[in-house]
């Protein structure tokens, strides 16, 4: 069947509502891998254990790096009227992912982390660790922001991308994210159900 | 002197405990008829269900080491083969009850835009039976297995009499309902065996949505639960587990005697006699085991001689499409489990004069998770810009807001799409795995450009924001787990398996219960439509014996 000018017109109109020009799709291959294996791995029993244990530490990351991730991911979802990341111990998630991914994507992603260290120290002097909030911050926004990125940032954008991710499906699969953030109210016994009643809606 | 016992010889032997053969073990056993039941796996037991039980004390209970009921069987137990560019995703339960321990509910009629399907095109054959025949049956099925649903029949979907009330919509569902009204395109409320009033001694839905780990009140159909207890109540049903069926075995005139099985604990070879087989092992195995059942009467497979068992496969094609609705973000999270499985659905509309196609056949929609999920974010909030508080406002904003559209379409049956075994490969037993080689068309393409035309019609109508979709991406071959056409009924003993009792038409002992038996697809979900075609064709087998034909 060939394709009529109306086609296209239909999906010139389509990609208007589709959603992420940002997409991970634009992404290096190690970060996409990375983020479905986190996905993946949100509800295993290895992953639920993790977050559990009374005494934790680190199998893939150093202290410093653990230190490190800690601060970015409550950067990434921080405490607002209900606790962050850091509360909900999201920087074992992201380790715990890693253990699982490939050698390939574990080193990728120490080696973004390495890169920010490296840019922390360039423009804060510290280690990322090391620096406040503000300082990382300052640091991170240009790797977050939408547009045609700097060449040079391409290593921190990636990895930026992946432990956002990750943090992301780490964060509102506990019952901090679940219950207290997103306000699902966990009963499982209802006599009825009521749908939908908003007259705006019908 | 020896005193030899013969060994028993059962009046019938049904293989598969699911829907097909707990049907089939349920109505001969109600009819005093005695019966061996032959069940791959074991009981599951339902006190050990997660079903009420809140997705943090899930992961509580698996950080502790527990671990739910698995249902699915792993494929390091039974594998089976593809050619290596043609992948398909089976999904098997090997257990009492089979799959509708897990079921997606999903109960339509079909109706004889269905069943004339092929008078109507001239592709393939049609089915044997029309709606008529088949309607009481779906009233006394509906009854006993409790559905619910709306009012809105159609020549579609017919059928309304004995539905239970069906849920109310949710916010998102109710806006999609709006949005294709705009369009004249048809939605209805959903059809779903969740009882949503107390039915025959089972409690209602408790609106858990936790379906998919299992019912620990038994609230939605499952044949373990509301069919095989009361066979065993009647004093004439054997249920025997962990017995792996490998072959109906026949005598010398070529009629079945029997059926060879393995015992799935000890791996013994263990064989049975009885004086008809009914085969309700699933459509893929089923027709593993006929074709298994190999002789010099049958060399092609059991009841074989017209070469159509194994082919004819039909799967049935899904598009899936996930977004958001703005005009919901920002709305406070609701408690939207509901049934477990949306609320409305599309009935297909394509035959209806102004819908002008390229194509035989038709699709129907579902919408899965048009709700607030309850197992962590949405897809694609990874791709909401920035981060720290204003993501995190934005991901909660987008939460109530989600929807889902996934249309499933008719495949049609192609000769060359095929289940064969492969004597070269064999299981544990010793017994030959099936080879699944499938694949869909050009028709399958043309209606999926049409699915993906309507998906995104309802989307622009309703003003949603679809994430991560590609158009005409079909989800893989297998995953609607709706396999159908590989022992066809039919009139024409040529080119077909089984008459329009579900018959064999050159094994007049051996009847097949299950989706093997459909001609075609359809765009519908089966299980209610094999219910009650088996409960159809063991009434046939009940008054066939008692005629003394059997």
């Amino acid at each position: 069947m060939a394709t009529s000018e109306t086609d296209i017109n239909r999906r010139r109109a389509v990609t208007q509502l589709i959603a992420g020009a940002v997409g991970v799709a634009s992404m290096p291959l190690w970060v996409q891998s990375l983020c479905a294996q986190a996905r993946a791995e949100a509800h295993t029993p290895a992953a639920q254990a993790t977050a559990s244990a009374a005494v934790w530490s680190p199998s893939v990351l150093t202290a410093r790096q653990n230190e490190a991730v800690i601060a970015l991911t409550e950067l990434i979802i921080p405490a607002t009227d209900t606790p962050g990341a850091k509360a909900a111990l999201v920087n074992r998630f992201v380790d715990h992912v890693l253990s699982t991914a490939d050698a390939k994507e574990r080193s990728e992603f120490v080696r973004g982390l390495t890169w920010l260290d490296d840019r922390c120290r360039a423009r804060a002097g510290k280690d990322v660790a090391g620096a406040s909030a503000a300082e990382l911050t300052a640091v991170l926004t240009p790797l977050a922001a939408e547009g045609v990125p700097a060449a040079e940032d391409a290593p921190g954008i990636a990895f930026f991308r992946a432990i956002k991710s990750i943090t992301i499906t780490g964060y509102y699969t506990t019952e901090i994210g679940l219950r207290q953030e997103l306000g699902d109210d966990g009963r499982m016994m209802l006599g009825t159900f009521e749908g939908c009643t908003h007259p705006e809606h019908q | 002197m020896q005193v030899i016992t013969p060994p028993k010889v059962y009046p019938v032997i049904v293989i598969g405990s699911g829907a097909s053969g707990g049907m089939a073990a349920w109505n001969l056993t109600r009819q005093g008829i005695e019966v061996l039941l032959l069940d791959a796996g074991d009981k599951f037991d339902r006190s050990k269900y997660w079903t009420h039980v809140t997705p943090w004390e899930t992961q509580a209970r698996l950080a502790r080491g527990e671990k739910p009921e698995t249902f699915f069987l792993d494929t390091k137990e039974q594998p089976y083969v593809t050619p290596n560019d043609r992948p398909f995703a089976l999904t098997r339960v090997w257990g009492h009850g089979g799959k509708t321990n897990v079921w997606g509910r999903v109960s339509l009629r079909y109706s004889d835009i269905d069943f004339k399907a092929a008078d109507r095109d001239g592709w393939e054959i049609s089915w044997p039976i029309s709606y008529n025949d088949i309607s009481p049956y779906y009233d006394q099925v509906e009854q006993l297995i409790g559905v619910n649903g709306g009012t809105d029949d159609s020549d579609v979907l017919p059928g309304s009499k004995y539905l239970q009330p069906p849920p109310a919509p949710r916010c998102g569902e109710r806006l999609l309902q709006r949005a294709m009204g705009k369009l004249n395109i048809p939605v209805v409320a959903g059809r779903r065996a969740n009882m949503t009033r107390p039915t025959r001694g089972f409690p209602a839905c408790h609106y858990c949505g936790n379906c998919g780990n299992g019912c620990d009140t038994a609230s939605f159909f499952c044949s373990a639960d509301h069919l095989l207890p009361s066979a065993v109540q009647t004093g004439k049903l054997e249920l025997r587990s962990n017995a792996v069926a490998a072959r109906i075995l026949t005598d010398e005139s070529g009629r079945a005697a029997g059926v060879q099985y393995f015992d799935r604990r000890t791996g013994s070879d263990q064989q049975v006699r009885g004086k008809v087989v009914v085969l309700g092992a699933s459509c893929v195995d089923s027709t593993r085991i006929l074709l298994n059942s190999k002789s010099s009467t049958h060399p092609n497979g059991l009841g074989n001689g017209s070469d159509v068992i194994g082919r004819y496969l039909c799967e049935q094609i899904r598009l899936n499409a996930r977004g958001y609705l703005p005009a919901l973000e920002g709305t406070p999270t609701r408690n939207d489990r509901g049934i477990g499985g949306e609320h409305i659905y599309m009935p297909r509309f394509n035959h209806r004069p102004g819908r002008g196609r390229d194509y035989l056949r038709g699709f129907g929609a579902q919408f899965w998770n048009t709700w607030s999920n309850w197992n962590g974010s949405h897809e694609g909030s990874d791709q909401i810009p920035g981060f720290g508080a204003s993501l995190k406002r934005q991901i909660k904003r987008r939460h109530p807001a989600w929807f889902e559209i996934h249309p499933f379409g008719e495949a049609l049956p192609y000769a060359h799409n095929r289940i064969t075994v492969d004597p070269a490969r064999v299981d544990r037993y010793g017994v030959p795995l099936l080879h699944i080689d499938y694949r869909v068309g050009e028709n399958e393409r043309k209606m999926t450009e049409h699915m993906a035309d309507t998906i995104e019609e309802i989307v622009k109508a309703a003003g949603g924001v679809l994430v991560n979709y590609k158009r005409g991406d079909l989800d893989a071959m297998g995953s609607a787990i709706h396999e159908h056409g590989t022992c066809r009924m039919g009139t024409d003993p040529k080119r077909s398996a089984l008459t329009a009792f579900n018959q064999m038409h050159e094994v007049k002992n051996v009847f097949v219960v299950d989706g093997s038996a459909f001609p075609t697809a359809t765009e519908k979900n089966p299980t209610l439509t094999i219910l009650s075609l088996s409960w159809r064709a063991t009434d046939y087998l009940a008054q066939e014996m008692k005629r003394g034909n059997l």
